[in-house]
């Protein structure tokens, strides 16, 4: 599994410059792995996705297959597996 | 404009004998109730709860809140507050725009019509005066004639026109009041209220006033505060930034789409896959967005004016497109074309109807033709049929043809058609943009919504979707867990937010620390975050003392079964159900309710009786 398809949404596309973009990951990659790995690529998306002391912040979701990673019993321990589908969000509400 | 003084001012105006007495509200009423939302059910339950919604006796009453118009931010909204004639329930919606603000600065706390008139009129406000006039040449136009109309006969400047449309006046249950030609009292029918009564429009003109305050250093420090976490870039109301700013309510539609929680086909699934996308924020400020309105006061703009530049509705300039009729005239009749929910907004905000009702009557239709249960003779409606989606929708607002049975709304329609249960409603209102199996505080939302079913009474979604402002986190839709005490929190804040009236989009910034540092500076009176929950929780109560009394009981605070019975097959929520019932016991239990009802007690408690 060397990459996976990361779709991202509202103000994070900007950032990205697309819909989705496939991020290089290890074999075996977590959901922490990935990302480290979209932080890595784009820095701007650091302040957005991850807490000052580390893990992933409040304003930001990412999630497997539909579920948030926060919510998972692994957390972003959780394994990546082939053909999941990933979306990367900010936090967003209206009404 | 004193700000203290709210509550003064508050015209009565007798539909019947064109009388108008100037009143003002019992002191005890504005420091319990606060104003808008809160006086406005005052009002109304005053008038006994057994009134019938479209007879003489129900009051009409447009209520400002004590900070409507004044300087603090997001202050644009006033409340409509009436029975419904949708769902028999007390009722009120909330417009943005201007209007209430322009009332304010004519000199005015509310309006309280009464009676029915003969012949169409409308009331014309100036300078602290109304008259009613002769509407008899504005009748039977749609809402952007009359507003031009009057605009013609007064000028623009300066000038507020808030009308109803042919829906309205033809009694439609679920028709709406919409002012500056896009900005509804949305919810449960209020329009119609206007069309029993032949009020056809309230025309304000009032130039900016400034607010009077006993301190003013103090009055500006605590717009100050709130203004900064408005503006706070971690925060989605963000100016050019967040998320809400940026892209609008319809930010909402592929995260919802994601996780399994956006209705689809009448809400027998719970996404739309891949073409949600076209039908998204994004999409829409990609291709058609031409600019980005906002409201008196509000440095967010979350308004988002389109003009759609191809197809049978090339040159249409309209706003907004917001995510509630993106998801019910999309995903959930089947349709990702955006081009054709910018018409749809744009009929409903002409003829005056309540597009998450007109939505959902035109998906429940559509699955009552997909499965032959129409009546002989109908045509029906196909899944995504754009071109017959759009006749379907003047034919409801007109009551023509087989419009006139959707026009009683989507429960009395199914019922009519013998299948009441596929009308995706709650007390006779029909659901929003959120699916209860994969967000299950906004299920327990609908449930308890005072007004029916609704997003916006308990808006839990933010904290299930992440955005959860100060020291707050994150909680899992999926869990029902914990959503009894939550629900139960947001309604309360929510309660006193409209009636001061801030927007509710203010929620996503500030904290009851901010609206009670505002209330009680601009009010001259000690007030704190505590006072706010507890003024909320009293208005709440208010309500549910209303409702119980029109008959609303053990029972009445439920969902359709197919969010309790049929399982989501969609990732994110698949396999999941609404458990309602284990949500409600432990919001009855945070509520002190006994099965619903508001027990002596705890209207004791709350000093509602
Ligand atoms: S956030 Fe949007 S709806 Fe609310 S006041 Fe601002 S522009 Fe109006």
């Amino acid at each position: 599994m060397p990459e996976v398809r990361v779709r991202f949404y509202a103000t994070f596309r900007p950032i990205v410059g697309g819909k989705h973009a496939d991020v290089a990951v290890t074999e075996g990659a977590s959901a922490g792995d990935l990302l480290d790995a979209i932080v890595t690529r784009w820095p701007e998306l650091h302040e957005h996705l991850i807490r000052p002391d580390g893990g992933l912040s409040k304003r930001a979701n990412l999630f497997v297959d539909g579920r948030a990673v926060r919510f998972l019993p692994e957390g972003l321990k959780t394994p990546l597996r082939e053909s999941q589908e990933i979306d990367c969000f900010p936090a967003v509400a209206g009404g | 404009m004193r700000l203290s003084n709210f509550g003064q001012d508050i015209a009565h105006v007798d539909l019947a004998s064109g009388r108008v007495e100037m009143r003002p509200a019992p002191e005890d009423w504005t420091r319990k109730y606060i104003g808008a939302r809160g006086l406005g059910v005052r009002y109304v339950l005053e008038a006994g709860a057994e009134v019938e919604p479209l007879g003489p006796d129900n009051l009409l009453c447009f209520m400002n809140g004590p900070l409507t118009g004044s300087e603090a931010s997001m202050s644009g909204r006033w409340a409509c507050v009436t029975k419904s004639p949708l769902t028999g329930t007390v009722t009120d919606s909330h417009q943005g725009g201007w209007s209430g603000a322009r009332l304010r600065w004519a000199g005015f706390d509310g309006l309280v019509f009464e009676g029915h008139s003969e012949t169409p009129v409308y009331a014309f406000i100036e300078d602290g005066r109304i008259e009613l006039r002769d509407a008899s040449d504005a009748w039977g136009k749609g809402i952007h004639e009359t507003v031009a109309f009057y605009q013609e006969r007064y000028g623009e400047k300066n000038l507020a026109v808030n009308a109803i449309g042919q829906a309205g006046e033809r009694l439609n249950r679920f028709a709406v009041w919409v002012n500056e030609d896009d900005r509804a009292f949305g919810r449960g029918g209020t329009g119609a209220v206007g069309g029993a009564k032949k009020l056809k429009a309230i025309v304000i003109r009032a130039a900016l006033k400034k607010s009077e305050v006993d301190d003013r250093d103090a009055w500006k420090a605590v717009r100050r505060d709130a203004l900064d976490v408005i503006r706070d870039e971690v925060n989605i109301t963000s100016p050019k930034k967040g998320g809400l700013s940026v892209y609008g309510t319809n930010v909402l539609m592929n995260v919802t789409n994601r996780i399994g929680a956006l209705g689809t086909r009448n809400s027998q699934t719970t996404s739309f896959g891949d073409r949600a996308e076209a039908i998204s924020g994004e999409r829409v400020q990609e291709t058609i967005l031409v600019g980005d309105p906002t409201c008196h006061a509000c440095p967010v703009a979350c308004k988002k004016e389109v003009e759609v530049t191809e197809g049978p509705w090339k040159g249409l300039r309209m706003e907004s497109v917001e995510y509630e009729p993106a998801w019910s005239f999309g995903s959930n009749c089947e349709n990702d074309d955006v081009n054709s929910i910018a018409k749809l907004i744009d009929q409903s905000n002409d003829l005056g109807m309540d597009p998450i009702e007109l939505g959902n009557v035109l998906s429940m239709y559509m699955e009552a033709t997909e499965r032959g249960w129409l009546p002989s003779g109908a045509g029906g409606l196909a899944w995504g049929d754009t071109a017959a989606m759009v006749a379907m929708a003047d034919a409801i607002g007109l009551r023509e043809g087989e419009g006139d049975l959707l026009a009683e709304g989507t429960t009395l329609a199914a019922t009519k058609l013998g299948h009441p249960e596929i009308a995706m409603a709650v007390k006779g209102q029909a659901v929003p943009a959120y699916d209860p199996r994969g967000l299950k505080g906004m299920g327990l939302g609908y449930a308890t919504s005072n007004r029916g079913a609704c997003h916006l009474r308990a808006y839990v979604a933010a904290a299930e979707l992440g955005v959860a402002p100060g020291e707050g986190e994150p909680l899992d839709p999926l869990e029902w867990k914990g959503k009894g005490e939550l629900v139960k929190i947001f309604q309360d804040l929510h309660a006193f937010s409209d009636s001061l009236d801030f927007c509710k989009f203010s929620a996503f910034a500030e904290d009851a620390g901010h609206y009670a540092a505002q209330y009680s500076t601009a009010m001259g009176v000690e007030f704190t975050a505590d006072d706010v929950m507890t003024a909320g929780e009293r208005i709440y109560n208010l309500e549910r003392l209303y409702n119980n009394r029109a008959g609303f009981g053990a029972g009445s605070d439920t969902l359709p079964a197919r969010f309790t019975e049929e399982p989501s097959t969609q990732p994110g929520s698949e396999g999941h159900v609404s458990e309602l019932s284990s949500m409600l016991a432990e919001y009855y239990a945070a509520r002190g309710w006994e099965d619903g009802v508001v027990p002596a007690s705890k209207l004791r408690e709350l000093e509602i009786v």
